[in-house]
């Protein structure tokens, strides 16, 4: 038996290596897209251009706008004449925020007891910048103003002294949390595409019932097609998680040996997937359209994207289904909080579990079509 | 007659300096093909025409970011009043909910790590006594920062609702707290930032990939099955091969972009505030720019699966991250603006969302239109060159 399984695992390696593309491409690209991914995520929301109406001219609105200027969410980039070129600003897409200062505001805010009124418009096609915009100016326009308060003796009460302690990723690194993300959200798409794309391919092409005269049996057919995919998940794994640790410093806390078997576990889950995927597809091209299904699925129900306590109950249950949820509370757990074997145990027995019987039915399925 | 009228449009061609014959009949019957080959094959048809509309169902739930709710643990070391009606102020409006109330510190760690909390509030044994004697009372919050999305939302929630604890204290000799300035803030565009609005036109991006997809597949399709060879045989030319590809699949894809207009504006109720015709035009001067791109590619590529992989990880996945449709396009570092704006999705997205929130026409988008028609023109042309050398 594993002669013959040698013997597939052979053949496949072999015409992967004449497609010098293709290899080339699913090699490199999982490592290059990381690099391209982690580059734009790399600093989140920050310098959002701004543009200041100021309408005053004076000492005060000029400290106000460097102060928005200082803030690191925000940058002011153009200083309006009126308010139809504001408009045009916003329109164009030129700038995320609108401050207006009014005429008479230094003046007013010593002399007069009303407050002033400072206008902040966002543009908010995006709304996720729009909200970080918002929330940065308010947050300026309010601390200038309780400074001004104090300055002038009045006395803002401050019953609580709010302090935060942040654990396990203290400076909040947004690319550390999202980048181990982003390696197991890579490895799961080229793993299951491989694996997807296997048998589909050779009933396509009709090699699959040549193979069928031969004395190959099913498990091995299964064996030999599973193997190489999960082979090829392992190298993109290695090269990524070198780009991870090297290039961008993502701290290791936790052992790398456990991490390296966890995610052979959970390519071993993936691929299984795949082989189901192409068990049932007639042509490759089923064959994308279910992968790209599943795919999105998974996605959703990952929590890679959008947080799970959103969903309701019975789709959270659901999700536990999805490989990639509790793969990436592993390698989050290992990089980010050390973790070790005996915290991790509920993720490791789920994609346990769910290995056996995705394998399992990928054997059924292959079996029934193989006939 | 027919002859006549092949010999007067080869002499036109000729004229204008066009090296092959191009043959408005050939490239006719060549798009009558594709468009059987689609409409005969339900999986193509699907892929081609309804999937876009499909995806963008889906997608849009994915991405509609609802508030998270976090999970807060507290160690009330006070247990007076004050301390418990400020843990319930803090948790009123559901954003926080107090899950577990421990007894000690040792309590704190494991709940972090396992992830029960999100964040652990520790409240002081004089808490009542110093608030309300005025003075500061140190609360401190211990915060799981993995997430670093959730740790910052947690931060601000707390604080902000610190805040309003505060000025909520009534009597026993406070000031009236008057701010000297007010901010006034209005969102333009999309009012009320509803984050459907912002995602689903920016989705469209994402799911018109899916026509770009069908086309990148049967442009290698034909190589793989070997049927290419029964063309080259025919008086069909590179151009008009890859013309009555063209042509057929922006059509189908512009039939696929009016359903998922119709699931946008019908299902998610997204405003579509900008002139219908003008945004067809401009999907599919989409369409040339991804589906030009894609026939450079197909010029290299040997199978389907080929065609599918580039498609995917050229197009689809830098598109979530590197378009401008969750985290506005990072202007960092010379390298991030290039990526960006070499991925023709960036520029849809921006031209989706101006067109359905901003209802600004043609005038205001000349630059990213501009860019996708000079992407798709260039790359068929650089394509074309490839091709010809390829069938020869």
């Amino acid at each position: 038996m594993f002669l013959r399984v040698g013997n597939l695992i052979l053949k496949e390696l072999i015409q992967f290596s004449r497609d010098r593309l293709l290899a080339g491409f699913i090699i490199l690209a999982p490592a290059l897209q990381l690099f391209l991914m982690a580059q734009a995520t790399e600093r989140g929301i920050t310098e959002q251009p701004v543009a200041v109406l100021d309408l005053d001219r004076s000492r005060l609105s000029r400290q106000l706008i460097a102060n928005l200027d200082n803030n690191q969410e925000l940058h002011v980039e153009y200083h309006g004449e009126n308010v139809e070129g504001l408009r045009d600003l916003l329109d164009d897409g030129h700038v995320r925020l609108a401050v207006v200062i009014p005429a008479g505001f230094a003046e007013k805010l010593t002399s007069v007891d009303t407050p002033q009124q400072i206008q902040i418009i966002a543009d908010a096609t995006n709304t996720m910048a729009a909200a970080v915009a918002l929330s940065a100016a308010t947050g300026v326009v309010n601390r200038f103003s309780a400074d001004l308060a104090s300055s002038h003796g009045m006395v803002i009460p401050e019953p609580i002294d709010f302090r935060t302690d942040v654990r396990f990723n203290p400076s909040m690194d947004i690319q550390d949390f999202t980048i181990p993300a982003q390696l197991g959200f890579i490895i799961y798409q080229v793993t299951l595409a491989v694996a997807a794309l296997g048998l589909a391919r050779e009933r396509e092409l009709g090699t699959l019932e040549q193979l069928m005269v031969t004395p190959v049996r099913r498990i091995e057919l299964t064996l030999g097609k599973g193997l190489p995919a999960i082979t090829i998940g392992v190298l993109n794994f290695a090269v990524m998680l070198i780009i991870a640790l090297a290039g961008f410093r993502v701290p290791m806390n936790g052992s790398i040996l456990l991490l390296i078997a966890l995610t052979l576990l959970f390519i071993t889950t993936v691929v299984g997937w795949g082989l189901v995927i192409s068990a049932i597809s007639r042509t490759q091209q089923q064959a994308i359209l279910f992968v790209f299904i599943v795919a999105l699925m998974e996605v959703t129900f990952s929590g890679y994207i959008v947080s799970l306590k959103n969903m309701p109950p019975f789709l959270q249950a659901i999700s536990r289904l999805a490989p990639l949820q509790h793969y990436l509370v592993i390698v989050r757990s290992i990089m980010l909080k050390g973790s070790t074997l005996a915290e991790l145990l509920p993720q490791v027995a789920a994609l346990g579990i769910l290995s056996l019987a995705i394998w399992g039915l990928a054997l059924r399925c292959i079996a029934r079509t193989v006939e | 007659m027919l002859d006549s009228r092949l010999w007067c449009g080869s002499l036109f061609y000729h004229a204008m300096g066009v090296s092959r014959v191009m043959s408005p009949l050939r490239v006719a019957a060549l798009v009558r093909k594709e468009i059987l080959h689609i409409i005969r094959d339900p999986r193509n048809l699907f892929l081609v025409i309804i999937s876009p509309a499909f995806l963008l169902f889906l997608l849009s739930y994915v991405f509609s970011f609802e508030v998270t709710k976090l999970n807060l643990a507290a160690l009330d070391l006070d247990r007076s009043p004050a301390s418990r009606s400020y843990l319930s102020s803090l948790t009123n409006d559901q954003e926080l909910v107090l899950t577990s109330v421990i007894e000690s510190y040792q309590e704190i760690l494991p709940l972090l790590v396992s992830g029960d909390a999100d964040a652990v509030l520790i409240i002081p044994p004089s808490f009542a006594d110093t608030v309300h004697g005025g003075g500061p009372s140190q609360v401190q919050a211990i915060i799981d920062g993995t997430d670093p999305f959730l740790s910052s939302q947690a931060i601000s929630a707390l604080g902000a609702r610190s805040g309003v604890f505060v000025a909520g204290i009534d009597g026993n000799g406070l000031m009236e707290i008057v701010e000297p300035i007010e901010v006034r803030s209005q969102a333009w565009y999309n009012a009320s930032l509803e984050s459907m609005h912002s995602m689903v036109p920016g989705l469209l991006a994402i799911v018109l990939i899916m026509p770009t997809m069908a086309f990148a597949l049967a442009m290698t399709r034909e190589k793989e099955t070997g049927t290419l060879e029964g063309l080259i045989v025919t008086p069909v030319s590179g151009p008009e091969y890859v013309a009555g590809k063209l042509l057929a699949y922006i059509t189908a894809g512009l039939v696929s972009a009016i359903l998922a207009m119709l699931v946008a504006v019908l299902w998610f109720k997204v405003p579509f505030r900008g002139n219908l015709v003008a945004y067809l035009v401009l999907v599919a001067d989409y369409f040339l720019a991804c589906m030009g791109i894609t026939v450079v590619v197909a010029s290299f590529v040997k199978s389907q699966q080929a065609g599918m992989f580039i498609v995917l990880l050229l197009f689809l996945v830098p598109s979530f991250f590197l378009g401008g449709l969750i985290t506005p396009v990072s202007t960092n570092s010379l390298g991030s603006i290039l990526t960006s704006y070499a991925l023709p999705s960036t520029h849809f997205i921006e031209i989706s969302r101006t067109v359905f929130l901003k209802g600004l026409g043609l005038a205001h988008l000349t630059r990213p239109a501009l860019l996708l028609f000079g992407m798709g023109v260039g790359s068929i042309a650089l394509g074309l060159r490839l091709f010809r050398k390829k069938l020869a």
